[in-house]
């Protein structure tokens, strides 16, 4: 585990907590249009509770890949990965599903929100995949826009919102189910600078305030400024 | 598990291609129903003329009463018959009658129709407690005077309350009353004097068929036994109600077999264009269901939501056209019954068994065309939620 | 690389869909030409009614018999060349008597003179002639009864009760020329039927059958016949065979609408499905179009683009519908109607004119679907269709 230097070299303090993510011999390959492309060779990589790392790398890196494999979207070809003692390299796909319900609260760049639910209903939508009755997912769904300080918009829906609210409302619905990583691909990619500090604002808010490990992709250096580790990515490897 | 107002929403948001493929399975329940209908509105036409206890006695060999004939002196053989019920005076109740086909001028359109006419005793309506006169009197026996059915009237030149037509040449005969009779299919008869028409019709001597009334339902066995027993008379006893449903059968299934046929082409065109676009909402939903599948749904709830989408869908439209099809039940359809080779007046039946078969049609075109796309939105990866 | 290299790409892009497609609409073409053969069987048997034979029954009603020396009086008049006469028997073989057939006593010196396009091979006919209870029946008549020449049948007749029992031999088994007359009737000498009536029932005969020498003047002599009975108490009414069949399907006048009706419904189907797609289509490549645009190709070019996948489509899904309706519908359904319901579908079989029309129609119903998607294609405007980028 490397200590990060921001680009004007000043050291961030990286998280003390135990490790919570470990990635060891990480390999992903695709066919495409019957040729085999490796976009990540053998990787290691070790990540500690409470984190708060950006992943970056020029277009073509593997850096998003690494993302949906951290994420339990997608599974390496070869090699081990290693979350909260599970091994979810080798789970199946139920229960990948139920995992990432449980431990990923996930932040796109093109924020995904489903167009025909309005706000507090696609922040509800995670908790769905839970035990809990349904006035008190109501009652969650408003305290996660709450804290993303967006209550008052929640019978709004997505094409009512802003680029912004839009990303906060995701933000919300990421931590309405209590997830214990956070994972963001490009979170500030489609928005203007101010919507952007905002969104990132919020996220260092849920990594010191309410402890969560975050995980980002970026190609935005004010972005990668807030995160307490960088990683550079280069064709495939770590830098 | 994701909500039915997901679905419910994303329908209402592509509304012309959800109105699209809803009114092509609208209209394939609509054909099936209305089709359905009809054939057992032929049968209630039909049908709703036997009575339990009545049996009909014809020649042996014979379809119909159009292609009977007996002696006049079979009467007597055949009221006197064991299990025939007699009236408070003694005497037994039966009826004897003759059945033609006439051609009557239409009004409103060219040519002529065949239709029924039955030479009857002044006992013939009383024979039939559902008849009864709706209009003007009953005529006068040995008359020239005539009664029509509710079905008639009107229909052809000279059958209007007063008028006139002709019987057959120089012979005209007057309309004194219109009679109604359930719907069934008397209705659409002339109902002439007995002898009025043996004389007009050169049947001087001869019947088609003996009606008698039972001492009840179980006698008819006796009955028939009897009846057919004398090979010398060459008879052939049927329940009314059995003789009726034979009359009836060739007709009905055609229809029904036709009906059914369209219906299946129908379907397979609908369904094909509920599959399209169905596997065209899921391509465009993409995102969504990648999302949907980050999150943590598994396959089998999107499976289970898109395939609720399309049954909603066939839903939609397969009840708007079983509605519509209920709009068919005040439509009157005059066809050939095929057995007495004369024109009948049908109406459309509803049942609560055609609607639920047409919106269990439905709901299988639903079923089977969103499985496939159903299916395929269950594979899309988590990864499509990420940009690419 | 040309436009049409590039229209016939966009249609094989989405395979899938367009396979799907092009199925739907063959399943329509199926069904509509179904329903046009269903009909032309029926409303043209009249089209195929041999045109110099004339039909003579009683004035008011089939059911009432002539005289029978009214054809003595038929065969004197002018321009008839040979008269025939037949009753009919409505008998039912008790041993499948769930089986409905015609069956008709005839005046057999003269019958298959009147009926020549009914073939019979000659050693045969004369059998029958010599043969007093001997009958003569149609191919498919005999194929479903499972009737051969020599075997013996007995008929019950309801409306001839004289005999309770009426005994045939089958001498001779007839096939046609042309569809002018069914295969599914059953025809013995009327002079058996005859010498068993009582005497108040002698001599009557149903309708009387002639040809006439010129059938450009059908109607004159038709005119001509009813006139010399006229005055007797029997009048007749005589038409040429074409108007005798269309009177008799005029009974199901309302049936054939229906199925028109329906027919018109089913081209309906067809281009809802077929613009379904096309508007799908359009709406995925407005990327494209927009980049066109920019390129400089004009909005009517765009809209061709929109026509040409719409009625290739619809021509192709024509083509398999036809290519699959001509098995099904005239072998496979037609040959289980003609044999099983063939006194109403003697023959069923596919009209060349139906064949093209349903060709036709599918690619016109292309076109129309895709008018209006065509129309939103050619309008769009660069800077609409190019922010849609991702």
């Amino acid at each position: 585990m490397s200590e990060a230097t921001t680009e004007a070299g000043t050291k961030k303090e990286s998280a003390s907590g135990a490790i919570q993510i470990q990635l060891r011999g990480v390999s992903k390959s695709y066919e495409r249009g019957g040729e085999r492309l490796k976009i990540l060779s053998e990787l290691d990589l070790d990540v500690r509770e409470g984190s708060f790392e950006a992943l970056m790398g020029p277009s073509g890196s593997g850096k998003s890949t690494l993302l949906n494999l951290i994420a339990g979207l997608d599974r390496p070809t070869s090699g081990t990965i290693t979350i909260s003692g599970k091994r979810i390299d080798s789970m199946s796909e139920g229960e990948l599903a139920r995992w990432r319900a449980n431990t990923i609260g996930f932040v796109f760049q093109s924020y995904n929100l489903l167009p025909v639910l309005t706000a507090v209903e696609n922040v509800e939508l995670p908790l769905l995949l839970t035990k809990v009755p349904s006035n008190e997912r109501r009652k969650r769904a408003e305290t996660a826009l709450r804290v993303v300080g967006l209550e008052d918009r929640k019978t709004h829906y997505p094409r009512q919102l802003s680029g912004g609210q839009e990303q906060r409302v995701a933000i919300a619905r990421a931590i309405v189910n209590d997830p214990a990583i956070i994972v963001a691909d490009e979170p500030t990619g489609d928005l203007d600078r101010q919507s952007a500090d905002e969104i990132l604002a919020l996220l260092e808010k849920l990594n010191t305030e309410l402890g969560k490990s975050i995980v980002m992709v970026t190609h935005d250096p004010s972005a990668a400024e807030r995160a307490s580790v960088i990683r550079r990515l280069n064709k495939g490897a770590l830098e | 598990m994701i909500p039915i107002r997901y679905n419910v929403r994303s329908l209402v948001v592509r509304k012309t291609t959800t109105i699209a493929t809803a009114l092509g399975v609208g209209l394939v329940v609509f054909v099936l129903s209305s089709s359905l209908m009809l054939s057992a509105g032929i049968k209630k036409t039909l049908g709703v003329s036997g009575q339990d206890d009545v049996a009909i006695v014809l020649r042996k060999g014979s379809d119909a009463e159009l292609g009977s004939v007996l002696d006049t002196s079979a009467v007597n053989t055949i009221v006197g018959g064991p299990g025939v019920k007699h009236d408070g005076a003694g005497k037994p109740v039966g009826v004897g009658e003759v059945v033609v086909v006439g051609a009557l001028e239409k009004i409103g359109a060219v040519g002529v129709a065949n239709v029924q006419i039955r030479g009857v005793t002044p006992d013939g309506i009383k024979f039939r407690p559902h008849t009864h006169i709706v209009a003007g009197r009953e005529a006068k026996p040995g008359s020239d005077e005539v009664v029509v059915g509710l079905r008639i009237r009107g229909r052809f030149k000279g059958t209007e309350l007063g008028e006139t037509f002709d019987l057959r040449k120089n012979r005209p005969v007057t309309v004194v009353g219109v009679f109604a009779d359930e719907g069934s299919s008397y209705e659409s008869e002339v109902w002439v004097d007995l002898d009025t028409l043996r004389a007009d019709y050169g049947r001087a001597g001869s019947l088609s068929s003996v009606r008698v009334r039972l001492d009840s339902p179980a006698a008819f066995d006796v009955f028939k036994a009897a009846m057919e027993g004398e090979k010398q008379y060459g008879y052939l006893a049927l329940r009314e109600r059995d003789y009726l449903e034979k009359q009836s059968q060739g007709t009905s299934l055609f229809i029904g077999v036709m009906g059914t046929l369209i219906s299946i082409f129908f379907a397979l065109g609908a369904m094909i264009g509920a599959t399209i676009t169905m596997y065209a909402a899921v391509a465009n939903r993409q995102r969504e269901i990648g999302t949907l599948r980050a999150l943590g749904f598994s396959q089998g709830s999107i499976l289970v939501s898109f395939l609720l989408e399309a049954v909603l869908l066939a839903f939609i439209g397969g009840a708007v056209g079983a509605l519509a099809s209920l709009g068919m039940g005040f439509v009157h359809f005059s066809m050939l019954n095929f057995a007495s080779w004369s024109e009948i007046v049908f109406g459309f039946e509803p049942t609560p068994g055609i609607m639920m078969t047409s919106l269990g049609l439905a709901l299988g075109m639903g079923l089977l065309g969103g499985f496939f796309p159903a299916l395929r939105a269950a594979r899309v990866s988590p990864v499509a939620a990420m940009r690419g | 690389m040309t436009l049409t290299g590039l229209a016939v790409r966009n249609v094989l892009r989405n395979t899938f869909r367009t396979v799907l497609t092009v199925v739907g609409v063959a399943v329509a073409t199926v069904a509509f030409i179904f329903l046009r053969t269903l009909i032309s069987s029926w409303a043209d048997a009249s089209d195929f009614a041999v045109k110099d034979r004339l039909m003579t029954r009683h004035k008011i009603t089939f059911v009432m018999t002539l005289p029978r020396h009214y054809i003595d009086e038929v065969r004197n008049i002018p321009h008839i060349k040979v008269a025939t006469f037949a009753n009919w028997f409505g008998a039912k073989d008790p041993k499948h008597d769930k089986e409905f057939f015609a069956n008709m006593g005839v005046d057999a010196d003269t019958f298959f003179k009147v009926y020549d396009d009914m073939v019979v091979p000659p050693a045969d006919l004369d059998t029958w002639l010599h043969d007093p209870q001997g009958a003569i029946v149609g191919d498919v008549l005999a194929a479903k009864m499972g009737w051969k020449i020599g075997d013996k049948v007995s008929l019950e007749s309801g409306i001839y009760p004289s005999r309770p029992q009426w005994d045939f031999k089958v001498d001779g088994i007839y096939t046609t020329k042309g569809r002018s007359v069914d295969r599914s009737s059953f025809y013995f000498h009327w002079k058996f039927l005859n010498d068993s009536q009582p005497a108040a029932r002698k001599d009557q005969i149903g309708w009387i059958i002639s040809r006439v020498d010129n059938p450009n003047d059908t109607a004159n002599i038709a005119v001509a016949v009813d006139k010399v009975f006229d005055e007797k108490d029997t009048q007749t009414l005589s038409q040429d065979e074409r108007a005798f069949t269309a009177s008799f399907l005029a009974g199901l006048s309302a049936v054939l609408t229906a199925v028109n009706i329906i027919s018109v419904v089913i081209l309906v189907i067809m281009m809802l499905v077929l613009g379904n797609t096309i508007a799908m289509g359009v709406r995925e490549r407005t990327n494209e179009y927009g980049v066109l645009k920019a390129l400089g190709f004009s909005g009517q070019q765009i809209a061709l683009f929109v026509f040409g996948e719409a009625a290739t489509i619809g021509f192709a899904g024509g083509v398999l519908g036809v290519l699959i309706a001509y098995p099904f519908v005239e072998i496979g359904i037609g040959r289980w109607l003609e044999e099983n319901m063939g006194q109403f579908f003697p023959y069923f079989r596919v009209p060349p004119m139906v064949t093209v029309t349903a060709l036709g129609l599918a690619t016109l119903l292309g076109l129309l679907a895709a008018a209006i998607p065509a129309w939103v294609a050619s309008r769009l405007r660069v800077v609409d269709a190019l922010r849609r980028v991702a």
